[in-house]
């Protein structure tokens, strides 16, 4: 009766450098994609375990997305954005940023791809053209973003966060600063649309809403997480990763200290933790229906003097219970 | 004493004393609630590892998950059919009214049969029964195991001395004992009424998994044996704006020496600084590595020249796809097309020879209108010849 299940397993033949950054696809549980810094993007297969796909960037990739089930775009320190064909196997350039393409994603609200870069700008592609449709200045370096609905939440260097709708993107909806002092390493929408999760280097995760009414914002808060106290030193690491379930509105973190936990930011619950994974937590997903979780887990300190051999860079895929994703009692 | 019994219920509190002696998992009946409970602890929420005795099935299984990284997908010592962990049970609480009803069917089934087990018929205790019946949520508080100390009204259970006279006054199976009963009856409803505030902030682990009492105090049992809520500070807007100075610096500054953040110092972000690996250095596009088409291109340029030089044509088709990309957005000034033309006459000259020269501004910003925005795009080149 009591059985210690098969909750997790790793992925064969995984990147041959830092992961930064795995993403489900959009209707199934079986096809991750997974860019790296050794420069590729792969498809694998996550229910036979095997890889599928693989193409190259000329430079380290570090973000990707899909479009539908068989179109991914990605891009990174070449500064270009890919697109690949699954089907027929043949990959595109769709155009340029002039510095590195942080984030990629798609909103399929407009059917379009936005791309993020350290060049400031956030620009607009649309995919039946592989045309870019606008450039925006976002004042810094992208950081992160996330879509939402037909929103775009992106947070940049220097702790800003704009808000953008993206089928007006004449003028900003909102511009705030962070409410966390440290910088800002990650943003993920609630599939809701409320509101968005932020998190910083500097172990903590806001819980933001979108409505500026000032009694909706009275509900936002901020708490600590990813840190380690040892022998009186309580060591603070990044929270790199967000994914939120998509059907429960909750959501995981996991950070560089190889933690990953749930949370119900609504009821301000922490759900689980799992075990502390090998190395740092460099990205995280949850299948479409939530029942999987991708964790990608990657040396990323940047220590002075790192670890030798390096950790090496995995991916586990772990079947998560709604025990461990489901508020415990339901939201007023 | 009696640990399985229940018939006597019959008269007056039907269902919810009928049901409330039997128990989900191993279908054994208890006499009352407490001890239910206590062989639920014992029996069925108890960690096979460390044997702690939990509350709840979802409060083992995420202890388990919690302390021991273990999963748990039954209940010990369960029912085939009655194993689903994800259950909150406590008691009587929480059962499921399908499992009920087929107890009850059951029973009616069975009566005869089970009056034999019971190893002491006689004393079974009027118990909270009446009690139970008018407000199942508060007395269910009130049997918290080791909360209450049995009022004198003795609660089922284990019948203790003076009760033991009464029932001898008053042969279980008739309910003689009924008459008596008001008086102990009226004085545990108080206590139990008294106990219940009590109960939930002393023992929060304890509390049922009924929605209605969860959502008064701490919701849920499993939600104590999670060690670490998030915590509620909010960092104010104050200490964000009184902070922003110093963070500015291009430093990381660590909030004291009781802790350190795990970053290096400089405050750019870990990619930033990932990037700058020798081992990436010849793969990044520095000055003109890419680009293929143009190398004169430089960083700010390589986008216009990218997007341009590739084809001529293109800059006619993207205009159009813009403007019907546009299109599909309700609410949009007519701009963008002006921005499109302009920088369609600009690249309109041979493309493949763009330069340096050719002004990258507006190439950069082909997108939809950026009126009055940050942007750094020169004023509007004319007005839209109109697409």
């Amino acid at each position: 009766m009591l059985i210690k299940s098969q909750t997790e397993y790793k992925i064969k033949s995984p990147p041959e450098d830092a992961i930064s950054s795995v993403k489900f696809g959009p209707n199934t549980n079986q096809f991750l994609l997974v860019s790296s810094w050794d420069s590729s993007v792969r498809l694998y297969d996550v229910t036979t375990n095997n890889l599928r796909h693989k193409y190259s960037h000329e430079a380290p990739v570090l973000d990707c997305c899909f479009t539908d089930a068989v179109h991914s775009y990605s891009g990174g320190l070449d500064n270009i954005l890919k697109t690949f064909d699954f089907n027929t196997t043949s990959e595109s350039t769709v155009g340029t940023h002039s510095n590195a393409i942080r984030c990629v994603e798609y909103c399929s609200e407009v059917n379009g791809i936005i791309t993020g870069s350290w060049d400031h700008h956030l620009k607009l592609w649309d995919p039946r053209t592989s045309l870019c449709n606008g450039s925006y200045n976002q004042g810094d370096k992208v950081y992160t973003m996330s879509v939402c609905g037909e929103k775009i939440v992106v947070g940049t260097a220097g702790r800003k966060i704009l808000v953008w709708d993206i089928r007006n993107m004449a003028y900003t909806l909102q511009k705030r600063e962070s409410s966390l002092k440290y910088q800002t390493r990650a943003i993920r929408c609630f599939p809701n649309k409320q509101g968005f999760v932020l998190s910083s280097i500097e172990g903590r995760v806001a819980v933001e809403y979108l409505d500026t009414n000032p009694e909706i914002q009275k509900k936002k808060y901020a708490f600590k997480c990813h840190r380690i106290k040892e022998d009186g030193l309580e060591k603070i690491y990044p929270v790199n990763a967000i994914s939120f379930h998509p059907t429960h509105n909750t959501f995981a973190t996991g950070g560089s200290d190889g933690y990953v936990n749930i949370w119900d930011g609504f009821n301000k619950k922490r759900l689980c933790q799992f075990h502390q994974y090998h190395t740092s937590v460099t990205s995280l997903s949850f299948s479409h229906n939530g029942s999987i979780l991708a964790i990608a887990c990657s040396y990323f300190l940047n220590e002075d003097n790192p670890p030798t051999p390096l950790p090496e860079d995995t991916i586990y895929i772990r079947t998560v219970t709604d025990q461990e994703t489901k508020p415990k009692f339901s939201a007023s | 004493m009696g640990r399985k019994k229940k018939k006597q219920s019959k008269p007056w509190c039907c269902t919810v004393s009928l049901s409330l002696t039997r128990f989900r998992y191993c279908n054994r009946e208890f006499e009352d609630e407490k001890i239910l409970i206590q062989h639920q602890k014992a029996k069925h929420f108890k960690c096979h590892i460390c044997h702690k005795k939990l509350y709840t099935g979802p409060g083992l299984s995420i202890h388990c998950m919690q302390v021991h990284k273990e999963a748990i997908d039954k209940v010990p010592n369960s029912l085939p059919n009655r194993s689903n962990i994800e259950i909150e049970i406590y008691g009587m609480e929480g059962i499921p009214s399908s499992d009920l009803k087929e107890h009850e069917r059951q029973k009616v089934g069975t009566r005869g049969d089970s009056d034999d087990d019971d190893d002491e018929p006689a004393i079974k205790k009027p118990k909270p029964e009446g009690l139970l019946g008018t407000a199942p949520g508060v007395s269910v508080q009130g049997m918290v195991p080791g909360m209450m100390p049995p009022p004198m009204g003795m609660p089922p259970g284990i019948p203790m001395g003076p009760m033991m006279s009464m029932g001898h006054m008053a042969p279980p199976f008739m309910h003689p004992g009924m008459p008596m009963m008001p008086p102990p009856m009226a004085m545990m409803q108080p206590q139990s009424g008294a106990a219940k505030p009590l109960f939930p902030s002393a023992v929060p682990t304890s509390s049922p998994g009924a929605p209605v009492v969860g959502a008064d105090f701490k919701p849920i049992s499993s939600g104590a044996t999670i060690s670490a809520p998030p915590t509620t500070n909010n960092p104010g807007s104050s200490s964000a704006s009184s902070s922003s100075d110093s963070l500015k610096v291009q430093t990381i500054t660590t909030t004291g020496a009781a802790s350190k953040i795990i970053h290096p110092s400089e405050d750019i972000s870990l990619e930033e600084i990932r990037a700058r690996q020798s081992k990436y250095a010849k793969c990044i596009p520095t000055k003109s590595s890419e680009g293929s088409s143009t190398p004169t291109s430089s960083t700010a340029e390589q986008v216009a020249v990218a997007v341009s030089a590739a084809h001529a044509v293109a800059r006619q088709q993207e205009a159009l796809n813009h403007a019907a990309f546009i299109q599909r957005f309700p609410v949009r000034p007519a701009g963008p097309p002006i921005t499109m033309a302009s920088i369609h006459g600009m690249a309109g000259t041979p493309v493949s020879t763009m330069s340096l020269v050719t002004p990258m501004r507006p190439a950069m910003l082909p997108g939809p209108p950026i009126l009055g925005g940050h942007l750094m795009r020169p004023p509007p080149l004319g007005m839209p010849p109109g697409m």
